[in-house]
């Protein structure tokens, strides 16, 4: 417990820090002072427009796409009883990513391709719901099936749609599903599905730790297994939803961040999920940043980086907790 | 003596095949009764139905005189609790953290384990033979010490009905006798009631004070173990020739 709390004071503290490397690093470096000088409001008014219009908006996109990563794949996994799930194992990526892709297929920009994210994943959500729950209960393993069939699906019509569009459009397709946050300007709704998917699923802790031990596990000590897998399955699927809406399939982060923050070891669920939300913030943050500067004026697909980054860290961990059990 | 768990009618179905039909049984505080039948004559599913982990087809059932269906789930599991047959874990977590889920009915919503649930929980592992390893990944445990951790958490639990599914399952004989004694020592000391599946004859001989023996068909006879636990009945219950053997320290089966 002392070790947990230890931990994520430090996830608190690193949060801050990967913030303060987002806005100072970039086409133009800012010192500290030059950055310390914006927040007091006595830098040109180049570094303003920088840091406030360009680097804050972006950093705290990723924050909250990373965020809402994490948690849904902490979500997934216990809905699922499955380590290897994703927040995109069921599908909604995929519906998101079609329905973007034929929106850039018909020529449409901006708000629509949000828009049609977010309702593509919206479809793909509520058609594996149905098919799953089909008549009566629902199992595990028929929720996983569906998804899988229906993503399987939806990944056949992206590399038809891939394969009808010209080269120019090809480009920014790719972009898209390798994941990219230089559309999203505006934060604030990222941040806001953030802050109330936490608020909503922490109340859950107690009722995950013992779901992850089993559904009849859980059931005998008097969780209300349905209803609790019904609310899991609508929280990370609009968690989900919303992250992709904001930057495309990201990959990596809502698989290895709650295992990352299981072998650091935090197993109680009312302290993995701030954990992993702040770790996935964090680590969604400081990928961007390296995107757009290690071959600048280039940008790197995200994905790439978290790819990069999380694959040694979570390398590092396991060996440590397996010489630790040993 | 007060009636724990009552059935009235009970029928209970499994895919398509009847494990009991008009089930009637009262079982009291401080008895110790024992399932037993052949392999899938429905002896499991008939204990999950008990603990209200699948609907029976007709019949009711009565927890502490009141029906099971008039409880929240938390309070039923403050009443009942059960041993499954295997654990599957998918994910890390520590011996201790594992005992602790067992006080999830008795907590309220946003309250976090008190020291005192965690005493409780060292209690538990401390009666199974788990303090040493309390803080060890419970996906490092061998299957004997995964089975009395999955008692720890029953008894952290603490219900008054503790429904067992072949509890002696990978237990080695020190602990299927210590454990069961213990087990059942608290029954009668705190007039609890245990229901247990078990597969071997002669543990049921020694620990239960009543049988209900399932022949298939929904067919079944229930009553005191000393009218039920013969050669003659097991015999007809395997269908295969049964021994009985009366030694100075009690008596036991052999398959003949």
């Amino acid at each position: 417990m002392k070790r947990a709390l230890v931990i994520l004071g430090g996830l608190l503290l690193l949060a801050p820090a990967c913030f303060v490397a987002a806005l100072a690093i970039g086409s133009v470096n800012l010192s500290a002072d030059a950055l310390w000088a914006v927040f007091s409001g006595t830098a040109q008014p180049m570094h303003y427009e920088l840091v406030y219009h360009l680097r804050l908006p972006r950093a705290a996109s990723a924050f909250a796409t990373g965020g809402m990563l994490a948690m849904a794949g902490v979500l997934m996994q216990v809905l699922l009883r499955n380590p290897l799930a994703d927040p995109y194992i069921l599908g909604i990526s995929g519906g998101a990513a079609v329905a973007t892709l034929v929106s850039m297929l018909l020529g449409l920009g901006g708000l629509w391709l949000t828009g049609n994210a977010f309702i593509g994943a919206l479809c793909s959500m509520l058609l594996v719901f149905g098919l799953a729950h089909g008549q009566g209960s629902w199992t595990a393993t028929r929720l996983l099936l569906c998804g899988v069939v229906i993503a399987a699906g939806w990944g056949a019509l992206i590399s038809f749609i891939l394969a009808i569009s010209s080269n120019q459009q090809v480009f920014g397709m790719l972009f898209w599903l390798m994941g990219d946050l230089s559309y999203s300007a505006n934060p604030y709704p990222g941040l806001l599905v953030m802050t109330a998917g936490l608020l909503l699923t922490l109340p859950l802790g107690r009722q995950l730790n013992l779901l992850a031990h089993g559904e009849l596990m859980a059931s005998s000590l008097g969780v209300s297994v349905q209803r609790l897998r019904v609310q899991l399955y609508l929280l990370a699927s609009l968690l989900t939803a919303a992250a992709v809406t904001m930057a495309g399939t990201i990959g990596f982060i809502g698989l290895v961040i709650p295992h990352l923050i299981r072998l650091m070891g935090i197993h109680d669920h009312r302290l993995l999920l701030p954990a992993a939300t702040l770790l996935g913030g964090s680590l969604l943050l400081l990928a961007d940043t390296l995107a757009r500067t290690v071959i600048a004026p280039q940008q790197l697909p995200v994905g790439v980086i978290t790819a990069l980054l999380g694959i040694p860290l979570f390398l590092l961990l396991m060996q440590r907790s397996m010489a630790r059990t040993a | 003596m007060t009636t724990l768990l009552e059935l009235r009618g009970l029928s209970v179905d499994i895919g398509g095949k009847t494990v009991c039909r008009g089930l009637d049984l009262s079982i009291g505080a401080g008895q110790c009764w024992g399932i037993l039948g052949v392999n899938g004559v429905g002896k499991t599913t008939l204990l999950h139905t008990l603990a209200g982990l699948k609907p029976a087809q007709c019949g009711e059932i009565l927890v502490n005189g009141k029906h099971r269906g008039d409880y929240a789930p938390r309070a039923l599991a403050q009443q009942c609790g059960i041993l499954f047959q295997d654990y599957l874990d998918t994910f890390p977590c520590t011996v201790l953290e594992a005992a602790l889920i067992g006080r999830h009915p008795y907590l309220r919503h946003w309250q976090w384990e008190s020291a005192q649930d965690m005493e409780l929980a060292r209690q538990a592992l401390n009666r199974v033979g788990l303090e040493q390893l309390e803080q060890r990944d419970i996906t490092t445990l061998s299957g004997g010490e995964r089975r009395r951790l999955a008692i720890a958490t029953l008894l952290t639990q603490a219900p008054q009905i503790l429904l067992l599914d072949e509890p002696a399952n990978h237990l080695d004989l020190h602990y299927q006798v210590s454990l069961l004694d213990q087990l059942m020592q608290d029954c009668r000391q705190q007039n609890k009631a245990m229901v247990m599946v078990l597969h071997d004859v002669n543990l049921a001989a020694r620990f239960c004070d009543h049988a209900l023996l399932l022949y298939g068909e929904g067919e079944y006879r229930a009553g005191a173990s000393a009218d039920l636990l013969n050669a003659g009945e097991l015999s007809a219950l395997y269908r295969h020739p049964m021994t009985q053997h009366r030694t100075p320290a009690g008596c036991f089966f052999l398959p003949g």
